[in-house]
């Protein structure tokens, strides 16, 4: 372990670590643009500069190229490497044009903050800046290559990180260019981490451009709801909206990266159209009434027809604490049924691999990244957890094999950013052992068997689940004994139900009563039930989700919920259809247009207590140990603290 | 579109190569002899041959200065306007070039015979001022020299 000193600092770290970072585990920040953690040392900017006073090596040096090593006495105040930092930093703004009044990166720039930082405040060169055109990267991304200073960072993620091969460097000296052969949108599904990557304003977000400066966000630890992988976010709001969602680093489940679907789908958070009033009948009411309402008519159904042929229905989407307390719902109404899970075979599967998987088994990313092969079977990665194909090119690119099993008529397949062979069976994997291997499979929909081959061949295991919260659904299925609302339904055992952001699909619904909806978004269940309750989506709303290695992640409500402030119009633009009249109405209130939305537990609770039960408090018993999570943690495996037994 | 024979030659090239990557050199200079410069459809053409994406051709077709991806005369006269040469004054020769041909950097000839373009070290600082025409390299310039040279590479084929 070399020990070296910082600035009068003396630092033990782990040997390989730059200076760079040595400084950075004392809370010394040095100026850098190329250089990044998750990125190859390209030592390009020379902003990193540092004395070595005494030691190995003297003199300036690049302290992000530089391992620490023992004896070394390293100054980041010394005059001739501020001096050097000052004179990098004023020929890094050259040709960066004075624009930053009007450029979307103000306010989070890297160049801004290491430009005063080094000391930088006077233009002394009056020469022409070199100007470039800029490309059209697709809705996504907007271009303004003129800002650029050169550091790399963008093609070393896009091609070196990511694999795409659309994007990179062009000409040389001063001609240097970042972009495409020709114009076109960037084929990278991880192309959206060029906003984050990129220490100016070249690649800014074209979806969220020019509506907030970074000090009027609200924003919270989050995690994304698109897939079972769970990478973290931090979604930018600014009244009521998000504007933008960026990746927010967890080297348990992201790194620093995350997918395109994860920052830029995003519209349906903003949606005007989503349903934000609690309806009965039709008709907008209070959401007391409504609950009210809904309480009165599941008491009417279970004296009329039994509680076991009412059901309580979640899905995937909900958060842990939803899903827990569904389950209390059910019995406050005197044992109605609960599912978590529409189909069978989604089901049966997911709840398979939730009981195969346990902490020895159940691989970390870092086994994904270091694994001698790995084989996917029948799994459209790119769909299922995009994010896991750069763990896997990362393995790829340290040597490992990677096969890809049943997998060649999915369509993503042509995207992967490695390469694969592809094999017909599991057997034509050579396990050798299973010694460093991984498989990775989607779990909905799997034969269990086949999920217990898998598990028996004594590789490590991802099995993915099917949607966000797919592994606390099956942990909550498994304690409620809970069965699959298409048997239930098939079997005539339930005939009415109480849906909270539930997707049932339309067939079922055919044969079914819906007493009550609770949900964020429109579907096939609202037309159907009389009683809606408008229910918060994870942006609004604190909760906990359990991702496919049954990693447990706290997200935090990142913004009131409401309407949108951009374009409110007097009947708050709810209807695409009526006309509306012109201004708003001229009454005082206090409330959010459109904030009525609760928490889906809130509400369960809420119909627990007219129910006649006690307040209920989520995470309590086994589940008191996930309510002290850190939302700016790693998360933790509940499989290590027991609790998917 | 290139001839079978150029098509087959370059991609026996390249299969020889350890790494495609490593004969994209080779295929764009033979390219570029084909076409008279490396035209957009080339970059497309080298992409297929090497395996590589346009993109990628054209990272490096942009990075070497021999490698032209704009039309170019019949000859391209590279004059070096690096640190040596500038000591051996080669601000006069560029200048004397520009004004005897008639076109700024970057120009062609209105016959199409030469192209001028500035370039950094040709490793000939011991014979500064130096330039390379069509290839051929020429060193220790002076107006006169330059003038012989011109005539003279004029009327080789």
């Amino acid at each position: 372990m070399p020990k070296l000193i910082i600035d009068d600092i003396p630092v033990e770290v782990a040997p390989g670590t730059s200076v760079l970072e040595a400084a950075r585990s004392v809370g010394i920040t040095i100026p850098h643009f190329c250089y990044h953690p998750a990125l190859a040392i390209a030592a390009a900017c020379r902003l990193c500069a540092v004395k070595l006073l005494d030691g190995p090596v003297k003199g300036i040096q690049m302290s992000c190229a530089l391992p620490a090593q023992d004896g070394m006495v390293v100054s980041t105040t010394d005059p001739e490497a501020l001096k050097m930092r000052a004179l990098v930093i004023e020929w890094l703004m050259l040709n960066h044009p004075h624009d930053c009044p009007v450029c979307d990166e103000g306010g989070e720039c890297l160049l801004q903050d290491f430009t005063i930082a080094g000391g930088h405040s006077r233009r002394r060169y009056q020469g022409k800046k070199r100007t470039f055109q800029n490309q059209y990267l697709g809705e996504g991304i907007h271009h303004e290559m003129n800002r650029c200073i050169e550091c790399y960072r963008c093609v070393r993620f896009y091609q070196d990180y990511a694999g795409g091969t659309d994007f990179g460097v062009m000409g040389s000296a001063g001609r240097v260019y970042f972009g495409r052969f020709q114009e076109g949108a960037l084929e990278s599904p991880f192309s959206g981490n060029l906003v984050d990557i990129c220490p100016t304003g070249v690649f800014t977000d074209k979806t969220g451009r020019f509506r907030a400066r970074y000090w009027d966000y609200q924003f919270a630890p989050s995690i994304c709801q698109h897939c079972s992988v769970g990478c973290n976010t931090s979604p930018q709001n600014f009244q009521r909206e998000t504007i933008k969602i960026v990746g927010r680093r967890n080297d348990q489940v992201n790194g620093w990266f995350i997918c395109d679907r994860a920052r830029f789908d995003k519209g349906y958070l903003n949606d005007p159209q989503r349903p934000r009033e609690p309806r009965l009948d039709g008709a907008t009411c209070g959401y007391d009434v409504a609950v009210d309402a809904a309480a009165k008519s599941i008491a009417e159904f279970v004296r009329n027809n039994g509680a076991d042929k009412l059901a309580l229905v979640g899905s995937t989407r909900l958060s842990l604490e939803g899903m827990i307390v569904l389950a209390q719902v059910a019995e406050a109404a005197g044992g109605a049924k609960v599912c978590y899970f529409d189909d069978a075979g989604l089901q049966q599967g997911s709840l398979a691999a939730a009981k195969l998987l346990h902490e020895e088994n159940a691989a970390y990313v870092k086994d994904i990244e270091q694994a001698q092969w790995i084989a996917l079977h029948a799994l459209d990665l790119m769909e299922e957890g995009p994010m896991l194909a750069l763990a896997v090119r990362k393995a790829f690119l340290a040597g490992a094999q990677i096969f890809l099993v049943a997998g060649d008529t999915l369509p993503a397949c042509k995207a992967l950013p490695f390469k694969y062979t592809s094999v017909e069976t599991l057997d034509q994997v050579p396990f050798e052992g299973g010694g460093k291997g991984v498989i990775i499979c989607g779990a909905g929909s799997k034969d269990p068997e086949l999920l217990a081959e898998m598990a028996s061949s004594g590789a490590k295991l991802v099995m993915l689940q099917p949607g966000p919260n797919g592994f606390a659904a099956a942990l909550l299925t498994q304690q409620h004994a809970a069965g699959p609302l298409a048997e239930l339904v098939a079997a005539r055992q339930v005939q009415a139900v109480v849906c909270f952001e539930a997707d049932v699909p339309q067939t079922l619904l055919s044969d079914l009563e819906v007493l009550a909806n609770a949900d964020w978004r429109r579907g096939a269940v609202e037309a159907k039930a009389p009683i809606f309750l408008p229910t918060t989506t994870w942006a609004e709303s604190d909760g906990t989700a359990i991702n496919y290695e049954g990693r447990a992640q706290r997200f935090e409500r990142s913004r009131v919920a409401g309407l949108p402030l951009k374009g409110l119009d007097p009947k708050y633009y709810g209807s695409a259809t009526e006309a509306v009249t012109l201004h708003p109405p001229r009454v005082h209130r206090k409330d959010v247009p459109g904030g009525a939305e609760r928490d889906a537990w809130q509400v369960m609770a809420q119909l627990i207590e007219r129910l006649g039960g006690e307040p209920v408090e989520p995470l309590t018993g086994k589940w008191r140990a996930l309510k002290s999570l850190d939302p700016e943690g790693e998360g933790v495996r509940i499989l290590e603290m027991g609790l998917g037994e | 579109m290139i001839p079978e024979t150029l098509k087959k030659s370059l991609q026996a090239r390249v299969a020889s190569a350890i790494t495609a990557r490593e004969a994209a050199v080779d295929v764009m200079k033979e390219l570029q002899a084909h076409y008279g410069w490396l035209t957009d459809e080339a970059v497309q053409e080298a992409a297929a041959l090497l395996g590589l994406s346009p993109l990628q051709v054209e990272e490096l077709a942009t990075f070497y200065e021999m490698i032209y991806r704009r039309p170019v005369g019949k000859k391209v006269i590279h004059v070096c306007d690096s640190i040596s040469c500038w000591c051996a004054d080669c601000d006069k020769i560029i200048q004397y070039l520009k004004d005897k041909l008639g076109v700024g950097l970057g120009g062609t000839t209105a016959d199409g015979m030469f192209t001028l373009l500035p370039c950094c070290c040709m490793g000939m600082c011991g014979d500064s001022p130096a330039m390379s025409v069509g290839g051929v390299p020429y060193g220790r310039l002076t107006p006169e020299l330059v003038d012989e040279i011109l005539e003279a590479e004029r009327h080789k084929v």
